[in-house]
């Protein structure tokens, strides 16, 4: 703080303010916009964002002056933040690009004196002298010495730069920055909206068949996942379902932004003994702050976090809101958002829904032989008549089925569906139905078929076959087929260790 | 820096006196009084007035802390009393392997250590050749450097003038008399760009909206503008080409275009942003200056459900949230609108604003018609299915499609149903309700879905294909 101070304003007259971080924080998260329900949270490459509102407490001095609102997110889209509470209003609104890293600092100090300092390997000895970087940080450094010019790390010797202070406008941590004009010093609440990329969430159900397979225990996790390198303590948290239109971020937007890596190049340093025509051999780099992300986990969060994504935290339900077409979903107390992490909390628990077990194959009338075996599928409506009734955010689905010891049934997933819509969840192919359509008669633009199915399960099952019937097709069945969404379907209970069959006629026109 | 300024004035020639100006550290910007003018398309307009001092006759005049991005084909340089010989820009940057390469043929100095003692030795060598690896020539010998491995320290007695740190211009001038006086330099950069950022705060209750418009500037230029008087210009220069239209192109958002004249400042079709004081836009700096604030507009919310062809969805599909609103002066926000991005914020049962959505708009006149799409309606779904599809003749079809339209809302909504891909000679035989036939293309219903409800819509279509 003293030392962002002394290192001149980059106006004259006006005073630097630093606010090291946020009084009180409320997180919104919003799910990646073109993530499928089936592609999982991938944690090193989170495409959803949050809205993240912030309320710092800054004094602010007479006159014009410079506020850093340090630590915000990194992910903050500059353009998307709203600062309000400032007594004169906002002159204008900063993000500077640059945090603090041994590129950035090399390449604030050019034309400043530094200090080369050397270090005998033989003796130990330390010799540091004056010297003026002539290059920037384009991947060289070129110094000039009380003996000439130089380059640094090009003679095999233990050297290093070092500064006499961090130069202005570089910050360790991101940083937005705003010119405030105000005729008296005040206290003021500022609060800082932005929104910023590198978060999702999704939902996670947990589904439990009961024993005759008629109900199902429904349980459900909001999964809210960051990979920000900045935590929200104690912040008020939400997660938005529903789809959010984005525009396409702007090319160019933060390139680089801090994570940039300094590479020092050297001048052609083949040998002869080296093979083929080497240009750099002597070049060395100096990894920077936030590139490794699991290093900065372990080292930035107390112990709690570390182990707080794989506690359960049942005692608390997160509740949903309207919020204009979208819905919310609130937690209702204060959590963290840590860094590079992932984090659980319940939002609906439903004993005993009505479910039906269906098994579905879809059929082209014309295929004959040994079908793909028929998918499994969780039907349900979303009624209170079924024992639901409520908008069920996109996620995955695990079925479960009963018993002490649970066993895995099945794995899908359902998009987002609204209170009244039809529930199909598909969880995967059966296992001992099988499915095969045999061609039995022909004739000119005419085939018979017997479509037939066998089951070896111990109870009645529900089968269900639907026909793509291309434009120049007919079928005519024994008995006249039901449509359902444009397409004829046989709907079948197949007994225990049983069969049923269909026999239709296929016509054809030629194209 | 002494010696270097005596070694460059040494090695220049006598008919070209040469001034060589010290490089500022970066905080002191060479810059004089700047102006900069930016457009929408990534190109910016710099004038820079600087003070300088220039003797009678010729000279080479430096212009560090140009735009590193500079057009030098743009440049031009006035001045009283000058006219310009040539102009060259120098982008040659400084760093070792440069140096080195450019050290051939001429004297450096080696410093070898010893590495069991730490003893220094020293001694003169002529670089050779500086290709994969170094080629001394030290006395009768021939050596390449550190091709044993061992520490050795090269000092290089000057720096080649050419060699520069930062990209600068240099122009040789020809002037009738000496003495200090303002030089103005003018060209054009990219890397310089503006939008503008709209937050729109919705309150669906009361039918109104508060919008505050920003300017966002960014600087990718590698150039700091210091303290420069920044004006903005809503509109593209050069590069003029119609835009791309495809049929059956999602809906834009501007409905209906304005006929209304904005009180901003104009140029020719543009207007213009002049930032109220000066600013200094650094290098990788995104900057924001506030431009429009109104409270209070109507604004409506809407639902709008596209079908793009005579298909089958396999899963409902929610309806686009769409926010209606005017820029006209009566009735709306009562400005021109500068192409951008409006974000739309709602509050929450807490009352906090929440973020439900964004969408660009394009450069709007006054007194527009706009539908933003926000987003697509968790509650509102449209399911549109081909019930039946039937062979007339050899290239006439007939398709008839069932919408269902369902709203889990408590309360009733109106969905503005579009079938699209109605080109060529396509005609509507039957349907459940009238529709609008916007263009060849498409046709439109409007259907009342109540709450907590659902409506459907059949349509009977004559195609050829």
């Amino acid at each position: 703080m003293g030392m962002l101070l002394l290192s001149a304003a980059p106006a004259a007259g006006q005073t630097i303010v630093t606010s090291a971080g946020p009084d009180d924080v409320d997180v919104t998260l919003y799910r990646a916009p073109n993530r499928a329900a089936e592609t999982p949270l991938d944690l090193e490459w989170l495409e959803g964002y949050a809205l993240i509102s912030e309320t710092r407490r800054v004094a602010i001095p007479a006159g014009e002056s410079e506020i850093r609102f340090e630590g915000v997110a990194g992910g903050i889209v500059p353009q998307s933040a709203i600062v309000t509470g400032l007594p004169e209003g906002v002159i204008e609104r900063n993000r500077d690009a640059q945090l603090l890293s041994a590129a950035t600092l090399l390449d604030r100090s050019l034309g400043r004196r530094v200090h080369l300092r050397r270090t005998s390997r033989a003796t130990g000895a330390v010799e540091e002298q004056v010297a003026i970087i002539r290059s920037g940080a384009g991947g060289a450094v070129v110094l000039q010495t009380r003996d000439g010019f130089e380059a640094l790390r090009c003679t095999g010797q233990n050297e290093t730069l070092v500064y006499d202070e961090v130069p202005a406008g570089l910050s360790a941590r991101p940083t937005l920055s705003v010119r405030a004009r105000s005729n008296r010093a005040v206290a003021a609440s500022v609060t800082v909206a932005y929104l910023a990329n590198g978060f999702d969430w999704q939902a996670n159900y947990i589904a439990t068949l009961s024993a005759d397979g008629s109900r199902a225990d429904l349980f459900a996790w909001l999964t809210l996942a960051s990979m920000d390198e900045t935590s929200f303590r104690s912040a008020d948290t939400q997660a938005v379902a529903g789809r959010l239109n984005r525009t396409e971020p702007e090319d160019g937007d933060d390139e680089g932004d801090g994570a940039r890596r300094l590479s020092l190049r050297c001048w052609p340093a083949g040998t002869t003994s080296s093979l083929g025509d080497v240009t750099v051999v002597n070049s060395q780099e100096i990894r920077l702050q936030g590139t490794t992300r699991t290093e900065d986990l372990i080292n930035e969060l107390p112990q709690s976090f570390a182990t707080e994504q794989s506690i359960v935290v049942t005692a608390m339900r997160a509740r949903q809101e309207e919020l204009g077409d979208l819905k919310l979903y609130r937690i209702p107390e204060p959590v963290t958002v840590a860094a590079n992490s992932q984090k659980q909390v319940a939002f609906l628990e439903q004993p005993a829904v009505r479910v039906d077990l269906v098994y579905r194959s879809r059929l082209s009338l014309g295929s004959s032989g040994e079908m793909d075996p028929p998918n499994r599928l969780l039907v349900t409506r979303n009624r209170s008549e079924e024992g639901l009734g409520m908008p069920l955010p996109a996620g995955s689905v695990q079925l479960f089925g009963p018993g002490a010891r649970p066993i895995l049934l099945g794995e899908g997933t359902i998009p987002d569906r609204a209170v009244g819509e039809d529930v199909e969840i598909d969880v995967g192919e059966a296992v001992g139905v099988t499915v095969e359509n045999e061609e039995v008669d022909s004739g000119r633009h005419w085939e018979d078929h017997i479509l037939t199915v066998r089951s070896d399960h111990d109870a009645p099952i529900r089968y269900e076959a639907e026909f793509d019937v291309e434009e120049h097709e007919t079928v005519r069945p024994a008995s006249r087929l039901p449509r359902r969404l444009g397409r004829p379907l046989w709907a079948v209970t197949v007994p225990a260790n049983g069969s049923a069959s269909l026999r239709y006629r296929r016509r054809w026109t030629d194209d | 820096m002494r010696a270097l300024l005596l070694l460059t004035t040494l090695l220049a020639g006598p008919a070209v006196a040469q001034i060589q100006a010290e490089i500022p550290p970066p905080s002191q910007s060479a810059q004089g009084q700047v102006a900069v003018t930016i457009y929408n398309n990534n190109l910016a307009l710099v004038q820079d007035q600087r003070q300088l001092d220039i003797p009678s006759g010729r000279s080479r005049q430096e212009f560090p802390d140009v735009s590193a991005q500079i057009r030098p084909e743009t440049v031009t340089l006035t001045g009283q009393g000058i006219g310009i010989v040539e102009q060259n820009f120098d982008f040659d940057l400084l760093s070792p392997q440069a140096l080195m390469q450019k050290a051939v043929g001429e004297t450096i100095t080696l410093v070898r250590t010893n590495p069991a003692t730490g003893a220094e030795s020293r001694e003169r060598a002529r670089v050779l050749a500086a290709n994969g690896g170094v080629v001394l020539q030290i006395g009768p010998r021939i050596e390449v450097l550190r091709d044993d491995g061992l520490p050795v320290r090269v000092i290089f007695d000057r720096v080649p003038e050419n060699l520069r740190a930062r990209p600068t211009l240099s122009v040789t001038v020809q002037s009738e008399r000496g003495g200090r006086r303002p030089l103005t330099l003018t060209y054009l950069t990219p890397g310089l760009g503006w939008s503008a950022d709209y937050v729109a705060l919705f309150d669906e209750s009361a039918g109104r909206m508060d919008v505050q418009g920003w300017i966002t500037l960014t600087n990718n230029s590698g150039t700091p503008y210091v303290n420069a008087d920044t004006l903005l210009v809503a509109g593209a220069v050069g590069e003029g080409q119609p835009q791309p239209r495809y049929g059956g192109r999602p809906q834009g958002p501007l409905r209906q275009a304005g006929t209304e004249s904005a009180d901003r400042e104009r140029l020719g079709d543009f207007y213009l942003y002049p930032l109220p004081e000066r600013t200094t836009i650094a290098n990788r700096q995104t900057k924001q200056v506030s431009f429009l604030d109104v409270a209070g507009t109507p604004a409506v919310r809407a639902y709008e459900y596209r079908n793009a062809w005579l298909g089958t969805t396999d899963e409902p599909q929610s309806a686009n949230t769409v926010l209606r609103f005017s820029s006209s002066r009566e009735q709306g926000l009562g400005d021109a609108l500068p192409a951008g991005t409006v974000r739309v914020y709602q509050r929450d049962a807490r009352g906090n604003p929440q973020f439900v959505g964004e969408s660009a708009i394009g450069h709007t006149p006054m007194g527009s018609e706009l539908g933003l799409t926000t987003g697509q309606a968790f509650d509102v779904k449209v399911r549109a299915v081909v019930e039946r599809r039937e062979r007339l003749a050899s290239d006439r079809w007939r398709t008839t499609m069932r919408y269902t339209l369902t709203n889990a809302r408590p309360n009733p909504v109106t969905i503005d149903l579009m079938q699209s891909g109605l080109w060529g000679d396509t005609r509507i035989v039957a349907e459940s309700m009238p529709s609008q036939r916007r263009s060849a293309d498409d046709a439109l219903w409007r259907v009342p879905v109540p709450a907590n409800g659902e409506a459907s819509v059949t349509a009977t279509f004559d195609t050829r294909f």
